[in-house]
């Protein structure tokens, strides 16, 4: 690597915390580096210390806690949640997204929380980790806070995380029997690429929809206007077809070097209609 | 090695010149130790401390798939791996497949499915192959696409890999049923 850094790997995490609280400004969290050390070699950040978290053993849980949600760590790998049975099993849509995340080797690397703290406006997992409403646990020297993933983007590539600040984990709420969800992912090739468009869709148990996806805004997006037709709307055979309809009113995406704005407008439109109906069959 | 591929591969490397720091692993079953650069990666940390050849730096940047090594049971891109994050594992690199003198399973059956030409790509693939074949000693070919999807081949046509692969399983398994 060409760029000076002092590696730090903490024992705990009240250890990694103090050496932020002075020095966050001049560091750089190190979760499974696949964003971060891709980001060093090229110069593009040049920190005085990485801080590698995965010496933390509290920050290596996936687990349900309390009330029935689940808590994933921030030394949870992308391989990880996408074997974990809970996951699997009650949120499905993050399961999915997790397997079409770059390639084998680097989800054994690559984590879930890094996923989001990168903060990048394809960022697989954000849509599924959105129509789930999950929480994102955030600590420092100084105390606790927790926020909406939601609330947690704040541009391209941008967080409202401040740099004292560390992601201790995901909450995902419980969920209840019954639910469905999934995510699809349009990439230029079938295996390891970057997506075009991602839609990840959930139906609750009260037949509700929440849908969110990536690609098509500076940051992963919630639907909030097609979530509301879809929710005002009686179930139709013709429903699929005007969500995908609705949904290239509601975003608008760009063009760049993996597709066109019109396209991933198309294939937007063409993704929410199969998540749609694949919701309302198994509905 | 000769002395002028000695000097090219020195200078793929750059040296951040900051203090050494000792690192020590286990590769290929042997404990190693070495005072190096703290922004080395586990990549360079094989190659130019180690001298094992075998792994090989394509993009540096974890979409090639060349320098994937297996690192604590699993495989990586040895690229995107600090070599102080590798302080205290076990590492398995191509140099580790055969014994004894003699060429692996995985290893035999690639080279009677040809499938490799120029060769740049296999140490990477049959990590990932042999990562694969531990955890899953009986893949479908679905399962053996996934684990090479982040090798990529300019080669092969990547149909005599998988196949290398395939037929690599069903003589690991008869010779464990043995
Ligand atoms: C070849 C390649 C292909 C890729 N393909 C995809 C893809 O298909 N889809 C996709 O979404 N992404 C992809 N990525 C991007 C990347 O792999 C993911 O974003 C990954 O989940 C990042 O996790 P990480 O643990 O490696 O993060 P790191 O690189 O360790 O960290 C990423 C950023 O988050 C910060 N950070 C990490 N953890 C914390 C924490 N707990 N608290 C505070 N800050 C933290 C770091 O400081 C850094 O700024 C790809 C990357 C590569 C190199
Ligand atoms: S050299 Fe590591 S993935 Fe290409
Ligand atoms: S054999 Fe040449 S790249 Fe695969």
């Amino acid at each position: 690597m060409d760029s000076e850094f002092v590696y730090l790997k903490p024992p705990s995490l009240s250890d990694l915390l103090k050496h932020l609280e002075p020095w966050g400004e001049q560091s750089k969290v190190l979760a499974g580096g696949t964003d971060l050390l891709v980001l060093l070699r090229r110069h593009s950040l040049s920190p005085a210390y990485v801080v590698d978290l995965k010496g933390i053993e509290e920050l290596q849980r996936l687990e349900e806690v309390e009330g029935g949600d689940v808590f994933l760590g921030a030394g949870i790998t992308v391989n990880e949640a996408a074997h974990s049975g809970l996951v699997q099993k009650r949120y499905k849509a993050v399961a999915d997204a997790a397997n079409t995340l770059a390639s084998y080797q680097l989800r054994n690397r690559a984590t879930v929380v890094g996923n989001i703290c990168n903060a990048s406006p394809g960022a697989d997992l954000a849509g599924p980790l959105l129509v789930f409403d999950a929480k994102v646990q955030i600590v420092s020297a100084r105390g606790k806070r927790e926020v909406l993933l939601q609330d947690f983007f704040a541009g391209v590539k941008k967080t409202i995380l401040r740099p004292q600040e560390l992601v201790y984990g995901l909450i995902l709420p419980a969920v209840a029997a019954g639910e469905r969800s999934l995510y699809l992912k349009q990439a230029r090739i079938k295996g390891h690429d970057l997506g075009i468009v991602g839609v990840a869709a959930r139906l609750d148990s009260r037949k509700k929809f929440h849908l969110a996806m990536s690609s098509v805004a500076p940051t992963p997006v919630r639907l909030t206007r097609l979530e509301t037709l879809l929710n005002d709307s009686p179930w139709s055979p013709e429903l699929p077809e005007q969500a995908a309809e609705a949904v290239r009113e509601e975003i608008r995406p760009i063009s760049d070097v993996r597709a066109s704005a019109a396209y991933r407008s198309h294939m937007a439109g063409v993704l929410v209609k199969r998540a749609i109906r694949y919701l309302m069959e198994e509905g | 090695m000769c002395v002028e591929h000695e000097h090219k591969v020195a200078e793929t490397y750059l040296d951040s010149g900051l203090p050494r720091v000792r690192v020590s692993c286990t590769v290929n079953g042997e404990s190693v130790s070495r005072w190096i650069d703290p922004t080395m990666s586990l990549l360079h940390f094989l190659r130019h401390e180690l001298n094992l050849l075998g792994t090989k730096e394509g993009c540096g940047e974890g979409e090639c798939g060349a320098c994937t090594i297996i690192l604590g049971g699993k495989a990586v891109n040895s690229c995107l791996v600090l070599a102080q994050e590798a302080a205290g594992s076990r590492i398995l690199t191509v140099e580790g497949l055969g014994q004894g003198g003699r060429l692996s399973v995985l290893q035999e059956e690639f080279i009677k499915e040809d499938a490799l030409q120029c060769g740049f790509c296999t140490p990477g693939m049959l990590m990932s192959a042999r990562a694969l074949l531990d955890r899953n000693p009986e893949p479908e070919e679905e399962d053996i696409k996934e684990a090479i999807a982040g090798n990529l081949c300019r080669c092969t046509g990547y149909y005599p890999i998988i196949k290398a692969i395939r037929t690599a399983s069903e003589r690991e398994r008869e010779a464990s049923q043995r």
